[in-house]
């Protein structure tokens, strides 16, 4: 009925697909198909898969050599979507500039922005890191205390970030927030940006580094920081991390206080 | 910033009919204030000059009833009397300088006329109304200056679309306005060819020709009459529709009709040649005037300052206008740092070459594949019309539009992906973009024309078998009555009931009538889907989708520049080749344009996003000029291929009964010039005097080409010495301080 030839005219859209997608598609078998893969054969998780590695590959107590691993990993084994050296290193001049003392980092995964972050910091400077996996939160300690970071510096809390922040003042003793580093379902960055300025954490110079605002995208979150008139927006665009090719951005944030 | 961008510009168009209307509003408002400011300045003048005039006359009356000299004096001192002093010295540098300037009009070779009226410009600029030597030719003079400048504003404003099309150039920059103003020149032109054939053949053969149902040729036959009136058949260009002055089919071969004695024979053939020669001749002077002005180059330096500092315009006072004019800022900045980057551009050139290479091969593979494909599927075709197309479904019938129009569609995408690889400047890249469709839709040209040429053989082979049964039918209908030659009345047929011939020049006008409606339908459908609906669904399912539909995948279309300039050269060319059988193809076309410039200015600026590398396109005007004169060029030699060696069907047309369509001409010169006339001009068209002509014509290009070669040459040479001197200047100015020193 349908002739061959009709079904011939669609091979050029099929190959300009193919063609025009492709880092979608590299994308799409290392992060998905791999690690299904992998899970099946190994019967670990992906984090707990880095983990052993980095146990095995890095050396204790040094964060750069953690993070190099990492970046290692996730570049020839397998892919795990946190802040890659690109992307990091905007973070790493962003935290010398401005040495923030108390830092809100919602979204932990497997821990290396955590790392990232705590290495740049002074002495007395504070971490909150909240990850709502417990999973993820084991691995995430475990890579903490082995780059040396201790109690006092990074402090982890395992429960959803949108419970956490309104009790950050009490359960804490959290007056005001330096930084906050967002990089946890892209769904929830409008929600917790919102509990943040309703609980009064923020101050006039805050920071608020969003990450993975182009893609997957939080065009929502993007649309209320800007029309709020309460930031002052800047996107850094970059590269998606370990892959070339797809276009991401960086959403900074800073407070401008309320008037 | 651009996500903010377009939801901005999607509310545009709510926000522009308020602010439009407020606009309006507003501008009647300052119109009604400036005419109030005016007619109170003119009143001003006015009541003082009667006051000066009034002093004057009380004045004179004064004096006349007084008749001592002291008491003009008097008046005269009066009036000075109520003068300050500083008032008084005033009066008198503006006497002073009065005297002046009439010293030296004086000193002038003009007659007097002429001095009289610039006086009283120069004058004019200044003063309001008090010292004028005369009035009459101030007014006149003012007069005359205000009355250009209003023609001018006119001629400006009567520009059609110039707004839009300003508009849309500050946002998209000047590649996307180029294809606009390049439709609305199609629109001048289809505006002349649809005046030519309208007025000249449609009108005259509807008022002064027979009416409908005298004529076999002018009536529906008794076999078509009962669905003559379906919307499916009309919409098809049958029935009705065929048989009316849309078509070949309906004229009258009569060589003068009406009282004027209008030979439209003559009328049609000339017309069908005028329209060819006036495209050739617009096409060729707008090169030739491109080429002027691009003549010059731009050797300017500090580009950028100048931009900065000057690009601003401070008279502007509606905040809408500014948005335009800031974006049409932003874009022109955008045009100049891709020029910049161009021209600056270090690159491995093996490299460069060997992609370059393989992108073209690449091109040819998937160029030949699709020729393969569209002579398969034709060939297919032909093995069904032969069988019989009833035994197939919709799809074997449709099959050759359906394959063409998908490799149509998807083909550009590719040859637009594969173009990546060769990392040309934006302004190159479209041109070589544009350059591989053509060869694509040259394809599809080639087999519409391969399946017209056989469908009209095959009329052809139906005419003869016609005409043999028209003998018998004639002997058949005078069968019946006595044989007698003299007495016998004619018998009265009905011109519905006469068997006729089928009409191919008529088929033809119908082909590509039918052509061009459904390539207008599915070029809308096609904007309202691909841009329209995707920029909906962008719009409304970002709110609930996984990742950011806006930058992500479908995100906004952009407007397909190559894509659309090539769809209305071809669509030109298939009105050049069908005009000459179909004369309302001009008018259709017309209609066609119209529409499309106000569907497509809306649709870019509410469903398209600007290009992400903006470049200035002024190059591109003479590409698609050339363009248009290849097609041109092309869609004329069928069309003079069939009206020189296809003999006119014998009953329809208004060549019908001539044994080629040119004879016409033969005819005319015959009847309806003096007989030296026709001696002439069989001695000018005899190849003897045609040949050295033609060589002569060679010649002259070639001697024009190499002239303008040279003055190319002198012009740069010219422009490198002014360049060096400038240069030797401000080495010398910049050295000079130290030499005082």
């Amino acid at each position: 009925m349908v002739s061959p030839a009709i079904a011939l005219a669609f091979l050029p859209l099929l190959l300009t697909m193919i063609i025009r997608y492709r880092y979608y598609f590299v994308l799409l078998y290392r992060a998905v198909l791999i690690r299904w893969v992998r899970d099946c054969l190994t019967g670990l998780s992906r984090e707990e898969r880095a983990f052993q590695y980095i146990l095995t590959h890095a050396t204790p107590g040094d964060a750069q050599s953690i993070l190099d691993t990492f970046d290692h990993w996730c570049s020839k084994v397998e892919f795990i979507s946190h802040i890659g050296p690109k992307k990091g290193k905007i973070l790493d001049r962003l935290l010398q500039e401005h040495c923030p003392i108390t830092v809100l980092e919602l979204g932990t995964h497997c821990g290396y922005s955590t790392v990232r972050i705590a290495r740049s910091l002074p002495i007395g400077a504070r971490i909150y890191s909240v990850e709502m996996d417990e999973r993820n939160a084991q691995v995430a300690e475990k890579i903490i205390r082995l780059a040396g970071f201790d109690e006092d510096m990074v402090e982890l809390i395992v429960r959803p970030s949108d419970e956490v922040i309104p009790r950050l003042r009490e359960d804490f003793g959290v007056e005001r927030l330096d930084l906050v580093f967002m990089d946890h379902w892209k769904r929830c960055y409008l929600p917790d940006l919102q509990l943040l300025e309703g609980s009064g954490l923020l101050g006039e110079g805050s920071i608020i580094l969003a990450d993975n605002v182009i893609f997957p995208g939080a065009p929502n979150f993007l649309r209320h920081a800007r029309r709020s008139g309460l930031y002052e927006v800047r996107v850094h665009r970059a590269t998606l991390e370990y892959i070339r090719g797809i276009r991401d951005g960086m959403a900074e944030l800073t407070f401008l206080g309320i008037k | 910033m651009n996500s903010a961008f377009t939801t901005w510009k999607w509310r545009k168009t709510l926000r522009e009919v308020r602010r439009s209307r407020q606009q309006l509003q507003r501008r009647e408002q300052l119109r009604w204030t400036l005419k109030e400011q005016r007619r109170n300045m003119r009143n001003a003048t006015k009541q003082q000059g009667k006051r000066v005039r009034n002093m004057k006359k009380e004045s004179e009356s004064k004096s006349e009833s007084d008749s001592a000299p002291e008491s003009k004096d008097n008046q005269a001192v009066g009036v000075l009397g109520s003068l300050t002093p500083e008032e008084l010295e005033k009066l008198k540098e503006a006497v002073d300088e009065r005297k002046k300037l009439i010293a030296t009009m004086r000193g002038k070779p003009w007659p007097m006329k002429k001095k009289l009226v610039v006086l009283s410009c120069v004058l004019s600029q200044g003063v309001t109304g008090v010292f004028i030597i005369s009035f009459l030719y101030y007014s006149n003079c003012q007069k005359w200056m205000k009355f250009q400048r209003d023609f001018e504003n006119f001629k400006t404003a009567c520009i059609p679309w110039e707004m839009k099309i300003k508009e849309i150039e500050s946002h998209f920059g000047s590649s996307v306005a180029s294809y606009f103003i390049f439709l609305r020149w199609m629109y001048g032109i289809n505006m002349i060819l649809f005046g030519l054939t309208f007025g000249l053949v449609m009108v005259p053969e509807a008022l002064m020709g027979k009416p409908y149902g005298s004529i076999p040729r002018k009536t529906v036959p008794r076999e078509e009459e009962a669905s003559a009136m379906n919307f499916a058949i009309l919409w098809d260009f049958g029935g009705y529709a065929k048989y009316s002055v849309l078509f070949y089919g309906y004229y009258n071969s009569q060589r003068a009709i009406g009282w004027l004695k209008f030979r439209l024979p003559l009328s049609y053939f000339l017309v069908g040649v005028g329209t060819v020669a006036y495209s050739y001749m617009v096409v060729i002077r707008t090169m030739a005037r491109n080429a002027n002005e691009e003549g010059g180059g731009d050797d300017t330096s500090f580009n950028f300052s100048w931009k900065t500092f000057t690009s601003w315009d401070y008279l502007i006072g509606n905040p809408e206008t500014a948005d335009n004019k800031f974006a049409s800022i932003t874009t022109s900045f955008k045009e100049a740092i891709v020029e910049e980057q161009e021209s600056r551009k270090d690159d491995n050139i093996h490299l460069t070459r060997f992609l370059r290479v393989l992108a073209n091969f690449l091109v040819l593979c998937c160029l030949a594949g699709s020729g393969y494909l569209i002579y398969f599927v034709v060939r297919r075709s032909q093995k069904f019309a032969l069988l019989g197309l009833e035994n197939y479904g919709w799809w074997e019938r449709n099959e050759v539009n359906m394959v063409m129009s998908l490799l149509g569609m998807f083909c550009p995408m590719l040859f637009d992906v594969i173009s990546t690889l060769e990392n040309y400047h934006p302004r190159v890249a479209l041109q070589w973009q544009l350059g591989r469709i053509f060869a694509l839709f040259l394809g599809n040209l080639y087999t519409f024309i391969i399946a017209l040429m056989d469908a009209i053989q095959l009329k052809r082979a139906e005419e003869e078998i016609v005409k043999k049964n028209m003998t018998i039918w004639q002997a058949n209908l005078y069968n019946g009555t006595v044989p007698d030659n003299s007495t016998a009345p004619p018998i009265t047929v009905h011109p519905a009931d006469i068997p006729r011939g089928p009409c191919w020049e008529t088929m033809v006008g119908q082909e590509f009538v039918r052509l061009i409606i459904s390539d207008t339908m599915t070029t809308y459908i096609t904007l309202l889907i691909g841009d329209f609906l995707r920029a909906v669904l962008v719009r409304f399912l970002n709110n609930c989708w996984c990742w950011d539909l806006e930058y992500g995948f479908p995100s906004y279309s952009e407007f397909d520049v190559s894509g659309n300039v090539l769809g209305l050269i071809f669509n030109q060319g298939m009105i050049w080749m069908g005009a000459f059988y179909a004369p309302c193809l001009p008018a259709l076309n017309l209609l066609r344009l119209h529409v499309s410039m106000y569907l497509q200015c809306w649709a870019v600026m509410c469903c398209n996003v600007p290009q992400e590398r903006v470049f200035k396109a002024s190059g591109s005007n003479n590409f698609y000029m050339a363009m248009l004169l290849v097609i041109l060029f092309l869609s004329t030699l069928p069309a003079i291929y069939t009206i020189v060696s296809i003999p006119p069907s014998f009953d329809c047309g208004p060549f019908s009964g001539k044994t080629r369509m040119f004879d016409v001409i033969q005819e005319t010169l015959e009847s309806d010039f003096p007989a030296w006339f026709g001696k002439m001009f069989s001695y000018a068209s005899n190849p003897g005097l045609v040949l050295p002509f033609l060589l002569l014509l060679v010649l002259a290009i070639y001697y024009l080409q190499s002239t303008s070669k040279t003055y190319k040459r002198v012009n740069m040479e010219l422009k490198k010495k002014l360049q060096t001197v400038s240069w030797e200047v401000q080495m010398y100015v910049q050295m000079s301080p130290t030499v005082n020193d």
